[in-house]
């Protein structure tokens, strides 16, 4: 095992991200001998690339046991019979407490900070979608809900009321009538009460939750000082716990996604991209020349490679994937 | 103010002594066992040891310990469930190919350090690094049998990797150093 040099600090997020994706590369079994030069290259360039190979290294000894058996792939799938029956077995709760329990995973420092608490429980949320993925589903009453990629919420349902608790991403809802349960969606902010409708809840990076009411009529309820107001149908409002902000028209965009689509009006392409980051793992970065140009149009939101290419047709931008993982978005030159 | 308000920020001792039987009651409602439960408590207090925390009240400091306990646990139910896969493997295989008890013993150790370190990963994540750094099945192969592209497994195998490299960077450089 290469040991890391004294003296030095952990080696960047780069520098592990190159690491792993060398890693990827060189086991895909489609490296070819310029691949090796170029990896061999990027190892010699620093002490903080060496220092990043050395935990690929690292990581790659705890597998080195299983060869031990005369089919690793037995071992291997021992994990899986196991895993597949903890998954059966895992609850909210449970999954919870797995994240937060083996102490190198997460601190208390982060538990403790309420902002976090939604995000780490959604990945244990009743219904929840992973990057990219979308889904539609139907509830016991009839109540149908759309879940944008990476999002995630707990239903519960009473005898005396419907409850659902958004815990990250977005969901497009609409509610099926029962007179004697209220439908109710909660998420930091506070609680949304449905009267008879069709309306999109998303919660968004600055920290707030924004509410879009297609049909009928939503009321909020903050979640601090419990002060509320109806927002009624074609109409769209962002809130946080203390205070909502003013009502616009609803955008017809914020109910596109559930049909598959990006519908841009007006928006950067910052923000596209942004939008359609939540649809893929990796990284896409814009260039500040290019990330205020106007973008029109629809596009398909499972499909990044096309929309990249529809864009690229569409404005004056060059899109480069040096890496599967990873994107840039340029100005084109002639 | 109530009485469980801390003063000031107490030792771990005093922590110890003021929850620790509340910490071993709770354990053993959870675990059914007296004996795993004295040893759980041990191993939270053991942890609050290693990583202090500052805590303000009681009930603060008992959210804490009941999140590590809880962890504790799981981690004894997986373990455990890890260790039932193994031993149902070993049992189906011809004689002459099973393991000496030693070896057995060491892939054990092995799958469940692997499964601790995989588990925040979507399943098909980890699976795909698994078959790729376990068995060294090429992209193509996962690809086949995860019924995903084999740039999805690339980018699986990519995540992964990265997600043990911070764990493991984690454990080893201790948070707030840094060396100019």
């Amino acid at each position: 095992m290469n040991p890391i040099p004294p003296g030095l600090r952990a080696p960047s997020h780069e520098a592990m991200e190159q690491a792993a994706s060398w890693f990827s590369l060189l086991q895909s079994g489609n490296a070819t001998n310029a691949d090796r030069a170029r990896w061999q290259t990027w190892l010699a360039s620093g002490a903080e690339s060496q220092a990043a190979w050395a935990f690929v290294e690292r990581v790659s000894l705890r597998f080195q046991p299983l060869q031990a058996v005369p089919a690793p792939r037995l071992a291997a799938d021992a994990l899986q019979a196991a895993n597949q029956r903890l998954a059966r077995r895992r609850t909210l709760l449970f999954g919870f407490a797995a994240m937060a329990g083996s102490g190198s995973l997460l601190g208390w420092a982060v538990w403790r900070q309420a902002g976090w608490v939604d995000p780490l429980l959604a990945h244990f949320a009743d219904h929840h979608t992973g990057i990219g993925e979308r889904r539609d589903l139907v509830l016991a009453d009839g109540t149908q809900v759309w879940l944008a990629s990476a999002s995630a919420f707990d239903q519960d349902y009473r005898a005396d009321l419907r409850r659902l608790r958004l815990r990250s991403g977005e969901i497009l809802i609409q509610t099926a009538v029962d007179r004697e349960r209220p439908f109710v969606v909660d998420t930091a902010h506070g609680r949304l009460r449905a009267l008879g409708t069709r309306f999109n809840v998303r919660l968004d990076e600055a920290g707030g939750t924004q509410l879009a009411v297609y049909e009928g009529a939503v009321e909020i309820t903050l979640a601090h000082g419990g002060q509320s107001t109806v927002v009624a149908a074609g109409k769209q409002v962002r809130f946080t716990a203390d205070r909502w902000e003013e009502t616009t028209a609803a955008d017809p965009a914020r109910e596109a996604w559930s049909r598959g689509i990006l519908l841009a009006q007006d928006m950067s392409l910052a923000q596209v991209v942004a939008e359609l980051g939540r649809y893929r793992r990796g990284h896409i970065a814009v260039a500040p020349e290019v990330a205020g140009l106007t973008v029109l149009g629809s596009y398909p939101l499972d499909d990044l490679n096309g929309t990249l290419a529809m864009l690229q047709q569409a404005l004056p931008i060059q899109v480069r994937q040096p890496l599967p993982w990873w994107t840039t978005i340029e100005a084109r030159t002639r | 103010m109530s009485t469980s308000e801390y003063a000031s920020p107490p030792s771990v001792e005093f922590l110890y002594h003021d929850n620790h039987n509340w910490l071993q009651s709770w354990l053993r409602r959870r675990l059914g066992c007296a004996a795993e439960a004295a040893d759980l408590a041990h191993d939270t207090f053991v942890r609050l040891l290693r990583s202090p925390q500052r805590f303000d009240s009681q009930p603060e400091a008992r959210a804490y310990l009941r999140v590590v306990a809880n962890g504790l646990c799981i981690d004894l139910w997986r373990h455990r469930e890890v260790e039932r896969a193994w031993l149902d493997t070993l049992a189906v295989l011809p004689e002459a190919q099973t393991p000496s008890p030693e070896d057995q013993h060491i892939v054990l150790q092995a799958l469940q350090e692997i499964d601790t370190m995989l588990r925040s990963l979507s399943p098909k994540a980890a699976r795909a690094f698994v078959l790729s750094t376990a068995c060294g099945m090429t992209h193509q192969e996962i690809a086949g049998e995860l019924g995903v592209s084999s740039r999805t497994v690339g980018t699986y195998i990519t995540q992964a990797m990265l997600h043990c490299m911070r764990l493991e960077a984690d454990s080893q450089v201790p948070h707030g150093t840094s060396e100019p």
